[in-house]
């Protein structure tokens, strides 16, 4: 009885998560979709006469100290966010999801080892430095960003994919696939990777949350998206010496940045426990 | 999982609001050990890498030391006069190659050892032989320097020199004692009211007064100058009471803050900084006068100083301040006229690399310049480099860029166009001549002949200059003395006071 109240009352939580989460997710790439056709006014286009205009008559959110719109700039500044948050987690998964199921099925050789410690130690050098550093030799830009933030992720990715890996290698369907003499690559691809691919998902999602905040973390610092490309970090640190005159122009990117982590957040949420297996037995069970 | 989505997404409210509470710091430095009326806190933006700068460049060493802690023959009063110093008169001969200067009695230096003519010698000498500096050439002039008596000194100069006296109010012109030159980097010894009492890197330098002073002993015991890596940060500092005076504003939308007569006092004044908009003359597109002068048809000075630094500053149009005797009003050389941009490039575009330093008022201004050329076909993709040491490297010494935008504050510098490895590249020798009779001519000639330079550079459109920065000065109500205008390279301490 007590195990099914409280499976119960998982599943409603997990479908307002995921649903919520989704919800938020969808809007920011809708936003971001829509940006590359439409958006109200030119976001970098500045207008000395529209300087610090109010909201309204066209201008949603108003304008900020060069007259530029900020509802456009925030859409721009949402395509931004993504095209960073897709490329590192690419980058992240592409390097750390091999580099931990090699290192997951063969958990007592020297290359797991090997691949283990280099591991940690990239886990120790925290992603804001790495980018700040690449930024300082090769020159600020998205690209760098992108890059340091999805290296610092790599990590991540490879211990959830070593971990997941070490927990399939030991069923029985991949016992019968060497006996029956498949070869490694054809087992890692064809039974490992799609099970542990649920994981995955839940990690890239998680990893889009880490990697949206790195992007405002580093604009805001100087070190990201280039001006005058709108993004979320740069408007906050833009609008820094407004802050007492023109509080709105620092809301809505903080806002804007804060329900896009929260949405990849809940999502992944949503989506581990969606996709557990475990808690897919229990609704099984019922 | 759950606790971790909660943080992260906090941090990004947190992120909108760190502009709230960062930068106030480990509070007021300058309230230890002496009465707090004593004292005063400066804050500034740029920490020095060492304080010698006969070695080092860098505008923030004379700023903190020069007519503080060193002192030279002659300073730079508020209205750019020069007016005697460690030298109470000095007279110039007829030919105006010789210049003997009679030294104020009783001056010691911090050390202890009296000030004399034999000083004098050694410190200009010590400009040819030890100096690193690239504008020591300034004193190249100088043929020989020698001690008539104790309180006497000649200058004897390999021909007649205008810039001479004016150098000799700058860095260059610091007297150095013979027995205090052994730490410059850590231990600077001069003449001056204040001497070093402790440096805290990273964080401030502070200064006391010096109780052998020959002069009227400043009002104040102590000073500390506060550096700040960031205007917020300076701002907020001012605002809790960490900091008495910001040296400086670096964000000029936020002096809203400080709107508040009954507790803030703001100080606005002139600077001899042209932020200029520098093309490369050196390599296509900018080679093409036409499109260097498309841009200065393209770009809406009035606008851009209104969106970029808040309407704060005045509109120049070419190298000269306007404290300069030879300034002319040139903005109205190249009107803000986009047709006629267009017609110059000949319906052609560009696509050009803006390298600019990471600084508020170039950002700032960058974007803006990027917006307005748009509008005439060139596309100017904004590369920020940190400063200074990416930017000196790539744009400053290997000139590899299009344009550029950095305020150029040394006073009286437009001799920078006439060195044609200098980064603009710009390379007109008729230019140089005129600077050289400049030097050499009397008053009247040395003013017409820079007039007619400062023309011929806006003409060339050899850059553009996009306005003059101002000296924005934030004290608490109650502070006295504050230099209004920044048009010498120091700081000047002297006269600060607190009611």
């Amino acid at each position: 009885m007590s195990r099914r109240t409280s499976a119960k009352a998982n599943r409603g939580r997990m479908n307002a998560g995921l649903l919520a989460g989704g919800a938020l997710v969808a809007l920011v790439v809708l936003t971001a979709l829509v940006s590359f056709f439409w958006t109200p006014h030119d976001p970098t286009l500045v207008d000395a006469a529209g300087k610090l205009r109010e909201p309204g008559g066209g201008y949603l959110l108003g304008a900020d100290k060069f007259g530029r719109d900020t509802f456009s700039q925030l859409m721009v500044g949402a395509r931004t966010t993504l095209y960073v948050g897709v490329v590192a987690v690419g980058i992240a998964a592409a390097l750390g999801v091999p580099l931990g199921m090699a290192a997951g099925m063969t958990p007592r050789g020297w290359l797991s080892e090997l691949i283990m410690r280099v591991n940690d130690l990239v886990f120790a050098f925290p992603a804001l430095l790495l980018a700040v550093m690449l930024g300082a030799v090769y020159g600020a830009g998205t690209l760098t960003a992108m890059i340091a933030i999805g290296v610092a992720t790599v990590p991540a990715f490879a211990r959830v994919a070593r971990a997941a890996t070490l927990q399939v290698m030991v069923t029985d369907y991949i016992l019968a696939a060497r006996a029956a003499g498949r070869r490694r690559g054809a087992i890692a691809l064809r039974h490992v990777l799609p099970n542990i691919g649920s994981m995955l998902i839940v990690q890239a999602s998680v990893s889009f949350a880490i990697a949206i905040l790195a992007e405002a973390a580093l604009s805001f610092l100087g070190f990201g998206t280039r001006p005058p490309t709108p993004s979320w970090g740069r408007m906050l640190q833009e609008s820094q010496e407004l802050l007492f005159s023109t509080p709105r122009l620092a809301l809505w990117p903080g806002i804007a940045i804060a329900l896009a982590v929260l949405g990849f957040n809940l999502l992944g949420d949503g989506l581990r426990d969606f996709l557990d297996p475990k808690l897919r037995r229990i609704r099984a069970e019922r | 999982m759950r606790r971790i989505g909660i943080w992260i997404a906090a941090g990004g409210l947190l992120l909108a609001t760190a502009a709230c509470g960062g930068g106030s710091g480990n509070g007021s430095a300058g309230t230890g050990g002496t009465p707090k009326a004593q004292s005063l806190s400066v804050g500034f933006v740029a920490e020095p890498a060492n304080l010698d700068f006969t070695s080092t460049e860098g505008a923030a060493i004379p700023q903190a030391l020069l007519v503080n802690v060193y002192e030279g023959l002659v300073k730079l009063d508020q209205n750019g006069e020069i007016v005697p110093l460690l030298a109470e008169k000095w007279d110039v001969s007829p030919d105006r190659k010789t210049y003997t200067f009679t030294l104020r009695e009783n001056v010691k230096f911090s050390g202890g050892a009296p000030f004399t003519a034999d000083d004098v010698t050694f410190s200009l000498d010590r400009v040819k032989s030890d100096w690193k500096l690239k504008i020591k050439s300034q004193l190249d002039v100088i043929d020989k320097v020698e001690k008539k008596d104790d309180s006497t000194a000649v200058v004897t100069l390999k021909r007649p020199s205008n810039g001479f006296l004016y150098s000799m109010a700058t860095r260059l012109g610091a007297m150095f004692s013979r027995t205090g030159v052994a730490d410059l980097a850590n231990k600077p010894v001069g003449t001056g009211p204040y001497v070093l009492s402790s440096w805290r890197r990273g964080d401030s330098i502070q200064l006391a007064a010096n109780p052998s002073y020959w002069g009227t002993k400043p009002p104040l015991g102590a000073i500390t100058l506060k550096y700040f890596k960031d205007a917020t940060a300076m701002n907020n500092a001012l605002l809790t009471g960490g900091i008495d005076v910001i040296s400086s504003v670096q964000a000029p939308e936020s002096l809203q803050q400080f709107a508040d007569p009954g507790r803030f006092e703001t100080v606005e004044g002139t600077t001899n900084g042209e932020v200029v908009l520098s093309m490369n003359n050196g390599r296509p597109p900018f080679d093409d006068k036409a499109v260097r002068q498309a841009v200065r048809h393209a770009i809406d000075h009035k606008a851009l100083l209104d969106t970029a630094w808040a309407g704060r500053g005045q509109l120049i149009g070419s190298m000269t301040a306007p404290t300069d005797p030879w300034y002319e009003d040139r903005t109205g050389d190249y009107p803000y006229d986009p047709a006629k941009a267009k017609q110059l490039l000949g319906g052609k575009t560009y696509n050009v690399k803006m390298r600019i330093p990471n600084l508020p008022y170039a950002v700032n201004s960058a974007q803006v310049v990027k917006s307005q050329l748009a509008q005439v076909g060139i596309n100017a993709e904004i590369e920020p480099l940190e400063f200074p040491a990416r930017w000196l490297d790539q744009v400053f010494t290997k000139g590899d860029y299009d344009l550029s935008i950095i305020n150029h504050v040394e006073p009286r510098d437009m001799g920078i166009f006439a060195d044609k490895s200098y980064y603009f590249r710009y390379d007109n020798p008729e230019f140089g001549k005129l600077l050289a009779a400049a030097d050499e001519g009397t008053e009247q000639e040395q003013t017409d002949d820079l007039k007619q330079a400062a023309k011929l550079l806006s003409d060339d459109a050899a850059a553009d200059w996009l306005f003059l920065f101002p000296n924005l000065i934030v004290a608490k109500k109650g502070v006295t003395g504050l230099p209004k205008n920044a048009i010498a390279e120091s700081f000047d301490f002297t006269a600060l006071a607190k009611q």
